[in-house]
């Protein structure tokens, strides 16, 4: 198993160096000249010419991508032409807004997909079922930002209890801690008033984005318990009388866990790099607003780097599933 | 001996109509695919008729009437009107040629791309298998939105370029797709009796593979004619995309943000739209599912 996760490890360092050319390029061969934007609109051709030089704009593509490699694995991950700061320092803080909203969603999908599943395969065609088969079809067709939308019209405008936008009031002080995310930095704190102040702020954001993957989840969850249940191993525990709660959550469960796992780990990737949506609805100030705006002046290198941030993310994420199914599936063993 | 055709059971049908009407009868039993199918009619008779039919055309084109701004939906204008006192109705209707007509060609570029790669890739294995997943491997691991929104705001708005944009990220999954279709038929003995009887791959791939395997790609491209539209509004939604004044659900969505929640209509019916359209696309792309590949049926 340790074997294996190094093994697994050491593969991701050539995905990476692939990664790094593939967007790069990308980047790079694209039209549009972020120098002459950066530089503003009554800039002379020499102050374009010296901000070129800046950056190091003026060499060639392959002498471009090789200082951008070194830099990299320094640390040094390239500064934005528009704001001129450290690209990796500005990703470093934006990244756990993002990853809070991400892992809150995920949460709710999660806790409520798993079990709504179940249920819905237990109980086959009864009301569970048909709640969670209506709204598997209406939350995948459903736009995040439009059910932030709507969620900003209802919870606020009408019933005025949770905050519009924003992830904690500026005359507040946020809370401080080792992880970035608010929710758990108060807690570690026992800072109870601001909890209760992230918590209300993170709600809406994080159930707009909770339903896709509820839905996904739940769809998944009860397919792969049908499917369980009516293997042989089913019948012969029940033949010897072992009751089917036990049943279900001992043996079922955990036997449908795997297919669902791949989801799960699918999805984490998916919302990371659609948080966009999210975030614009919300003023959340996290990756996707600060992509957007990168985006909007082609400012490539904080362009580069949340891709990066997130294409890494995301297998490193599919590692962990694939280890998670040697503790669902014994019979999948790695060596 | 002799037998006589006529003791033979009589058709009224030919067998390749009867194909067709098993397939009908497969795709009726499901009625949310019919309901699908509904829609999805509805929604490319307004795209193609929507200029002709709507009751304020000249808003489409980008005229305004400030003296009615914000007004309620009601039986003069029935989706209300927005901040420029424009009917909100005429431009969501018009709005679906840009939301169908991208989904349509994005989808169709993806499967173009994707299948030539996937089919190249796939029929002569080895290396150039190798280089060729690995690369799709890799774009898959991008972000697709915010490579799509980067790429589109390279090339300049408009609607060619985000539809390039778009299916620069979509082609991989079809490469992967077809790819897979390839190598599984690739070993069959009738690809066998075709290089026997010397057909070259051009031929053996385009005449006796592709038709083979174009069931899983219509099922695949249906599903996600439903995405590509979400998409489209997406881009649209943070600014990237189709600039007014050409009505685009998701540019009109974004718009309207700036007016909420008092004049709440001017977005919810745009939203509205962009929901029902993924919906019907869904439900189509299920339906599909059911009739051309029994075996994934849930």
């Amino acid at each position: 198993m340790i074997l294996y996760t190094l093994r697994r490890l050491v593969l991701l360092i050539p995905m990476l160096i692939g990664l790094t050319m593939i967007v790069f390029a990308i980047a790079r061969l694209l039209p549009g000249d972020p120098v002459a934007l950066a530089a503003g609109p009554n800039a002379t051709p020499d102050v374009i010419e010296s901000v070129r030089q800046e950056f190091g704009l003026d060499k060639s593509l392959p002498l471009q991508y090789w200082a951008y490699v070194t830099g990299l694995v320094q640390g040094d991950w390239g500064v934005s032409i528009f704001t001129r700061r450290p690209v990796f320092e500005d990703i470093m803080t934006f990244l756990p807004a993002t990853l809070e909203l991400v892992a809150a969603a995920m949460l709710i999908a999660i806790v409520l997909g798993i079990p709504l599943g179940l249920a819905a395969a237990v109980y086959r065609n009864g009301f569970v079922d048909y709640l969670t088969r209506t709204v598997a079809l209406g939350g995948i067709a459903m736009p995040r930002f439009f059910l932030g939308l709507l969620l900003q019209l209802m919870f606020v405008s009408w019933l005025d209890i949770l905050p519009l936008s924003g992830r904690f009031p500026l005359i507040e002080i946020p809370p401080e801690g080792p992880t970035g995310f608010y929710t758990i930095d108060s807690i570690l704190a026992g800072d109870w008033y601001s909890l209760t102040i992230a918590l209300q702020h993170l709600a809406l954001p994080a159930f707009a984005m909770s339903l896709s993957p509820l839905a996904t989840i739940m769809r998944m969850m009860r397919a792969s318990t049908i499917e369980v249940l009516q293997q042989d191993f089913v019948m012969t525990e029940r033949a010897l009388g072992i009751s089917n709660t036990k049943i279900l959550f001992k043996y079922v469960l955990k036997n449908a866990m795997t297919s669902t796992l791949t989801v799960i780990g699918l999805y984490v990737s998916w919302l990371l790099g659609g948080t966009v949506l999210v975030e614009t609805v919300f003023d959340w100030p996290g990756l996707g607003l600060y992509a957007t705006q990168a985006i909007l002046s082609q400012d490539f290198m904080p362009v580069i780097g949340v891709t990066l941030v997130i294409a890494m993310i995301y297998l490193v994420t599919m590692l962990i599933v694939d280890l998670l199914y040697g503790v669902f599936n014994p019979r999948v063993r790695y060596t | 001996m002799t037998t006589t055709p006529a003791t033979l059971p009589k058709r009224d049908q030919s067998a390749r109509l009867e194909n067709w009407s098993r397939a009908f009868y497969r795709f009726r039993q499901s009625w949310l695919s019919v309901v699908g199918l509904a829609i999805v009619a509805a929604l490319v008779f307004i795209a193609l008729f929507a200029p002709f039919i709507v009751p304020h055309p000249e808003h489409v084109a980008g005229g305004t009437n400030t003296a009615a701004r914000f007004i309620r939906p009601g039986a003069e204008y029935w989706f209300g009107t927005n901040a420029l006192g424009q009917d909100v109705f005429s431009l969501v209707l018009v709005g679906s040629q840009v939301s169908l007509f991208s989904g349509l060609a994005v989808v169709f570029i993806a499967i173009l791309v994707g299948g030539v790669i996937g089919a190249i890739a796939g029929y002569f294995g080895g290396w150039i298998d190798e280089i060729l997943m690995r690369i799709t491997d890799l774009l898959l691991t991008i972000p697709s939105l915010i490579l799509a929104m980067a790429v589109a705001a390279a090339l300049g708005t408009g609607v060619t370029n985000m539809i390039i944009a778009i299916a620069i990220t979509w082609w991989p999954a079809y490469a992967r797709l077809v790819r897979g279709e390839v190598i599984g038929k690739k070993e069959e003995q009738f690809i066998t009796a075709a290089k026997a009887l010397g057909a070259g791959w051009p031929r053996i791939l385009g005449r006796h593979i592709l038709p083979n395997i174009m069931s899983p790609i219509i099922v695949k491209a249906s599903l996600d004619m439903g995405f590509a539209v979400l998409t489209v509004a997406s881009l649209g939604f943070v600014g990237i995309g189709v600039k007014a004044p050409t009505p685009e659900w998701g540019t009109l969505l974004s718009v309207a943000r700036a007016d909420m929640p008092d004049y709440w209509w001017t977005a919810v019916f745009p939203g509205c739209a962009i929901f029902l359209a993924v919906l019907a696309f869904n439900l189509l792309g299920d339906g599909l599912r059911d009739v051309m590949d029994p075996k994934a049926r849930r």
